[in-house]
């Protein structure tokens, strides 16, 4: 086992009843001092990872291991974790102060060791000042610096964050993904942030696990899943994207729409239906002539950073296309792509079989003299 | 202010009731309870409320209320707690309240029976070795009838303010390291205190002026401020005095709310 893994699970599995597993043999590594986000639609048992960790609920199978330790047994209130609450679930009866200093009286801390650590704290989060006001005196935002104060001040190994900004409008949200990433980097503890939002995850992330159906999709830096992403669910879920199937016809040549396009990919059998994607900024507006693609504009929306054009092609297949200029609906127009544009994903590959194909072509870019 | 017309039209059944079964009886026993037992003017039955008699009377009234109360919150708390837990709550919550809908002087006849000197409490204690024994007219039977009778009126408030507990509040204070008790102590406790004073205004105050059960359980062996006054006005036709006595009733309640008033706390 590698020394830096803080959080295993095991085969973990999680299910009530006879209902169909909410978690299905889940493995996977939590490194020390990372920003982890679990992404995922809800009901895909991101929750519940996260309520296992914490002890809120027990694995129905599998191990589950806190720096090498098993800690399957172990109760909620002996754990090394803290939570913030996607309610925050501050107390209500308490003021600032208190809610904060409510972990360090528990472990009979001194008064002034208290004192200290909570006024800490508090203006770790920006809350100098707040200390005796109470919880219902608080903004959405300002209580849940509250519950992140109230996790940090107790020097946890890990913090799990359980979709903490789904409660607070746009700009808020935007505000506190930079003050979280920022908290992560200067406290250097790990996080576990759990959200459906993919833009969140992105933003945020040193590395996602997408989740769907009690299943790790995929897990990597944001980069990889949105650049790479190994499956339709994935490719789907994580921005907007352009999935088509094809056939790849030898290294380095796929067919789609009825024709070939030169692509990066390589090392798979020849004929295999596969899927496609082209991520709609990676297709760019141009003559008929230049197009790779000959499509017409079907409607077009203004998202103020770019276009969102929808096109369709012959076959009626619909293109998305973004971008900052705009089309005119109803025109005909070419669409151009790079062949690093085109990402091949092969049907029900496993993550493992995928990065053992990722790792070939970096293998064989090296081959090529690139 | 056809609007205010109209509100004003809707008070008046409300006002109308308030005036005629709160103000009018409370101002009617004030008046009464400045008339000695001849009819004239006096405060002779102030004066007597502070002798011996009335005042052990009084105490010994606080002291069965208290009982009663204490006896019944250590019951019922749990009883909610376990209550909101099971899966079909409200289906158990309408089997202890059921009791509550049958007539108290039913009941009182009821445990009569139970605890009657060959009833069934007593056959089972002679099966098993311990023989009959005088359940009856003891203090006993009384605390443990008004309980009986009360927990309902317990139970209800204190299952509400649990209910409305958000849950992961308990999750919250786990996670921060508290055990089970700690949380009880430092969360669910405090944060159900609403539920547990109304529901002891609800048993203290009518458990202070008990006064069919005294008679009928205990044997007139508890005398309270409820029984004194059904005496005077019934038996000895004292009415002043009963008034008296009735005032201060009213009084210690308003000082029992007053105390135990609840203020909303929350978000």
């Amino acid at each position: 086992m590698k020394n830096e893994a803080i959080i295993q699970f095991k085969n973990v599995t999680k299910q009530y009843d006879n209902d169909p597993p909410v978690l299905n043999d889940v493995s996977f590594e939590i490194e020390k001092g990372k920003f982890y986000t679990l992404l995922g639609p809800s009901g895909c048992g991101k929750t519940t990872i996260l309520r296992l960790i914490a002890g809120f609920t027990e694995a129905s199978n599998g191990e589950i291991f806190f720096n090498g330790k098993k800690i399957n047994d172990v109760p909620a209130n002996k754990r090394q974790v803290n939570t913030v609450f996607q309610d925050y679930a501050l107390f209500p009866h308490l003021n600032v102060y208190e809610n904060v200093a409510f972990g360090l009286r528990i472990k009979k801390m001194n008064n002034i060791d208290i004192d200290k650590k909570v006024k800490e704290a508090l203006s770790f989060v920006n809350l100098k000042g707040y200390e005796n006001r109470e919880i219902r005196e608080m903004s959405g935002g300002q209580r849940q610096r509250v519950a992140i104060a109230r996790a940090i001040v107790n020097e946890p190994e890990v913090i799990l964050l359980d979709e903490p900004l789904s409660a607070l409008d746009l700009k808020l949200r935007y505000e506190m993904q930079y003050e979280l990433r920022e908290l992560q980097r200067r406290l250097g503890i790990t996080f576990i942030f759990v959200t459906h939002d993919q833009e969140e995850a992105l933003a945020m992330s040193d590395e996602i696990f997408v989740l769907d159906q009690g299943k790790i999709q995929q897990s990597g830096t944001p980069k990889d899943i949105y650049d790479e992403p190994i499956n339709r669910f994935v490719a789907d879920f994580i921005g907007e994207s352009n999935i088509l199937k094809g056939r790849m016809l030898d290294d380095y040549l796929v067919e789609f729409v009825g024709k070939q396009f030169e692509c990066v990919d390589q090392g798979l059998d020849k004929n295999e239906p596969i899927e496609i994607v082209i991520r709609p900024e990676d297709l760019e507006i141009t003559t008929l002539e230049r197009g790779k693609l000959q499509v017409c504009v079907d409607s077009q929306l203004f998202r103020g950073v770019h276009y969102e054009i929808s096109c369709y092609d012959k076959d009626g297949n619909e293109w998305l296309v973004h971008s900052t200029k705009a089309a005119n609906v109803g025109d005909e127009i070419g669409l151009y792509f790079d062949p690093e544009a085109i990402h091949v994903m092969r049907l029900g590959e496993t993550e493992e079989e995928f990065d053992k194909r990722l790792e070939a072509y970096t293998d064989g870019e090296a081959g090529h003299g690139k | 202010m056809e609007n205010k017309f109209t509100r004003n039209i809707y008070m008046v059944p409300y006002a109308l009731w308030i005036a005629l079964f709160v103000i009018a009886p409370i101002l009617l026993v004030l008046y009464y309870s400045f008339f000695d037992i001849e009819g004239n003017l006096s405060l002779v039955n102030y004066q007597k409320f502070f002798t011996p008699v009335y005042l052990k009377m009084t105490l010994s009234s606080f002291w069965y209320a208290f009982l009663i109360t204490l006896i019944s919150l250590i019951v019922a708390y749990p009883t909610a707690y376990l209550l909101t837990k099971t899966k079909h709550k409200q289906l158990w919550l309408l089997l202890i309240i059921v009791p509550s809908w049958i007539n108290l002087l039913l009941k009182a006849y009821a445990f009569l029976g139970i605890f009657g000197t060959y009833g069934i409490t007593n056959s089972f204690l002679e099966v098993i070795g311990i023989g009959s024994q005088q359940i009856l007219f003891t203090d006993f039977s009384f605390i443990f009838v008004s309980v009986y009778i009360f927990i309902p009126f317990m139970i209800l408030p204190i299952f509400n303010s649990l209910i409305e507990l958000n849950p992961t509040l308990i999750d919250a204070a786990n996670d921060l390291g508290a055990s089970k008790w700690t949380t009880f102590r430092r969360v669910i406790f405090p944060l159900t205190i609403d539920g547990v004073k109304s529901g002891c205004q609800v048993v203290f105050i009518p458990a202070l002026s008990l006064f069919m059960l005294t008679r009928l359980i205990a044997g007139n062996r508890v005398i309270t401020l409820g029984t004194a006054i059904e005496q005077h006005f019934l038996v000895t036709q004292d009415w002043g005095m009963g008034s008296t006595i009735a005032v201060f009733l009213i009084i210690i309640m308003f000082l029992f709310m007053s105390v135990t008033g609840t203020r909303k706390r929350g978000i």
